[in-house]
């Protein structure tokens, strides 16, 4: 894929079934933290383009295994391989660079900036970024690019508001365009639709299946309704191992699924 | 696309280059008809302002509280005292160029350990180096003088071919106040590149910075080295005003004097510390002449009073207007 490709831009349109090699391959993946086991051997398989739906219950390892795949934990053992190449500990500067973007579970921006510079700082990264000498605003391509994600994420006519000042809702669609901006080939959503309205997360819901036609999208969803309607396939993690796997139908349907959900 | 709304509408921007020209005007007159006293005075709160202004990249904008600057200072200083007792017959530009090696040399020498610490740990580190900067120059005395320090005359200024002259104390100020304009320019420049962006956003958010794919550190380590380099220039200014370079400047507390004109002036607007500096010396001028020694109980209580009613400083309210 062009490195200047953006997300607006359809590529060949991924069909879910086909059997495509794995973009993203965790190999019995393990973290603990002193004695505590936060990941035990989760290996997973994600074909380029699909949705991967990741859910259970609090404290099963959602969170950790985002920041394995992120470089903001270092895997007690096992292997992360993206696009054929190992990427387990790398620093997330690098990890970022090698095309994979994170939006977080708590509202992680720069407050104090517009929400256009929001997702130009993002854009930025990968041209001209150490660039001195000239005015941020001469580089109009980064500028350009940055009003283009904001549009996909529906917020043309919010670039010159703060981000402080936006919405919830707006704020967590901000934050997917600050992923997006990065120019990601696998994105990973930590809980994109939390603490919004039926409406924003109906709007955030059709945003996400928008962008994954040219992405592979990874999501942690505490809505059960918002990932079975979205995610191609779905792991259910509990005590930091993989429970289950499989389309969302037989996920419902799957006892000991049941079984864990119930409980909590 | 259509034609870019402007960021904002071009009345500010005039007012600002309106602002900036009043007062490069007023430093331009200022020696023609102040005193000699004043006149000295003057220059120094420009160099002592291109310090503080030095030190805001990395306090307003890198979000660093360097408590090292001390030592950029005086290895600017005393590099230019090399070049003037080494080379003959002394120059001025060997005077800038030594100090600015000696003085970027160090800043990446210290910006290279202290940027992998945070917070108070990164201030408390360049503290740490600048007080062996301040040893070694203290107690080398073959080459530094020891406590005594290293005293020279002042090099001519000197266009190559067309024009050569003694420093006069108002040419002196004239020579300062184009060189700190220029590095006021440049610096603000650099703030609102790619890079002074970059900059902002680790103050803003350093986690998510690192997460959208740029190597911190290494800015750090840019963004100290380049401080290190204006600081180092300040010194070399006031080594050729003061005809000396002594360790007294290496000292921290010098340090501590810059990081009181960036919060008495306002971090993160590059005029701000020269504004700071202003205040402090003519205070500290002021009270000394009435209370000698006892000067600093009031200069303590009027920068608490500054911190607690003006925290922004006296010219933080500028700050959104001065970065666009």
């Amino acid at each position: 894929m062009p490195p200047g490709g953006t997300a607006q831009l359809p590529l060949v349109r991924v069909s879910n079934t086909t059997a495509r090699s794995p973009i993203l391959t965790t190999e019995a993946l393990t973290v603990r933290f002193g004695g505590l086991a936060a990941l035990t051997n989760v290996s997973l398989r994600v074909p380029a383009g699909e949705i991967r739906g990741i859910i259970g219950p609090n404290g099963a390892g959602k969170s950790t295994f985002f920041n394995c795949l992120t470089g903001v934990l270092r895997p007690t053992s096992g292997r992360i391989m993206f696009n054929g190449e190992d990427i387990s500990g790398l620093p997330p500067y690098t990890i970022s660079r090698k095309a994979i973007a994170r939006s977080y579970q708590i509202t992680n921006l720069l407050p104090g900036a517009t929400a256009l510079e929001n997702v130009r700082i993002a854009s930025q990264s990968r041209h001209h970024n150490w660039s001195m000498l000239r005015h941020h605003r001469a580089y109009r391509d980064v500028i350009d690019r940055a009003r283009a994600v904001l549009a996909d994420v529906g917020l043309a006519g919010k670039e010159d508001e703060l981000a402080v000042n936006l919405s919830h809702g707006e704020q967590r669609n901000l934050e997917i365009g600050i992923a997006l901006a990065t120019e990601p080939k696998l994105l990973c959503l930590d809980e994109p639709t939390a603490g919004m309205s039926v409406a924003e997360t109906h709007a955030t819901v059709d945003l996400i299946r928008q962008i994954a036609r040219d992405l592979t999208i990874l999501i942690v969803e505490h809505d059960m309704e918002v990932v079975m309607g979205l995610a191609h396939t779905i792991t259910v993690l509990n005590y930091g191992e993989v429970l289950a796997e499989g389309r969302p139908a037989e996920i419902q349907a799957n006892p000991r699924v049941q079984e864990v959900y119930l409980k909590t | 696309m259509t034609a870019m709304p402007a960021a904002r509408p071009t009345p500010p921007a005039t007012a600002y280059w309106i602002g900036f020209a009043v007062v490069v005007v007023l430093l331009i007159v200022a020696p023609l008809v102040l005193p000699p006293f004043w006149q000295r005075f003057a220059t120094e709160i420009l160099v002592w302002g291109l310090l503080a202004m030095s030190s805001d990249i990395l306090i307003g904008y890198t979000g660093m509280v360097s408590f090292g600057h001390s030592a950029f200072f005086g290895l600017g200083m005393y590099g230019a005292a090399t070049a003037l007792l080494t080379v003959k017959p002394p120059s001025l530009g060997l005077a800038l160029l030594y100090g600015l090696v000696a003085a970027g040399a160090a800043a990446v020498f210290v910006a290279y350990f202290a940027t992998r610490l945070r917070d108070i740990y990164f201030a408390i580190s360049t503290l740490v180096f600048s007080q062996i900067f301040y040893v070694i120059i203290f107690t080398w005395t073959e080459v530094t003088g020891g406590e005594n320090g290293l005293t020279f005359s002042q090099p001519r200024l000197t266009i190559p071919g067309i024009w050569s002259d003694r420093f006069t104390p108002v040419t002196f100020h004239w020579f300062v106040l184009a060189v700190v304009v220029l590095s006021y320019l440049l610096v603000r420049r650099i703030t609102q590149s790619p890079f002074g962006m970059v900059l902002q956003s680790i103050r803003e958010n350093e986690p998510r910075t690192r997460a959208i794919g740029y190597h911190v550190e290494r800015y750090k380590i840019v963004a100290v080295m380049l401080s290190g380099l204006f600081a180092g220039l300040s010194g070399v200014l006031y080594a050729l005003q003061n005809k000396f370079a002594a360790p007294d400047f290496v000292f921290f507390v010098v340090s501590g004097e810059v990081v009181i004109f960036n919060v008495m002036g306002g971090m993160g607007t590059l005029v701000g510390p020269f504004a700071g500096a202003a205040f402090f010396l003519l205070l500290r001028e002021g009270l000394s002449r009435f209370l000698t020694e006892y000067y600093l109980i009031p200069l303590g209580i009027i920068f608490i009073i500054m911190i607690i009613f003006l925290p922004q400083g006296l010219l933080g309210f500028l700050r959104r207007r001065l970065n666009t």
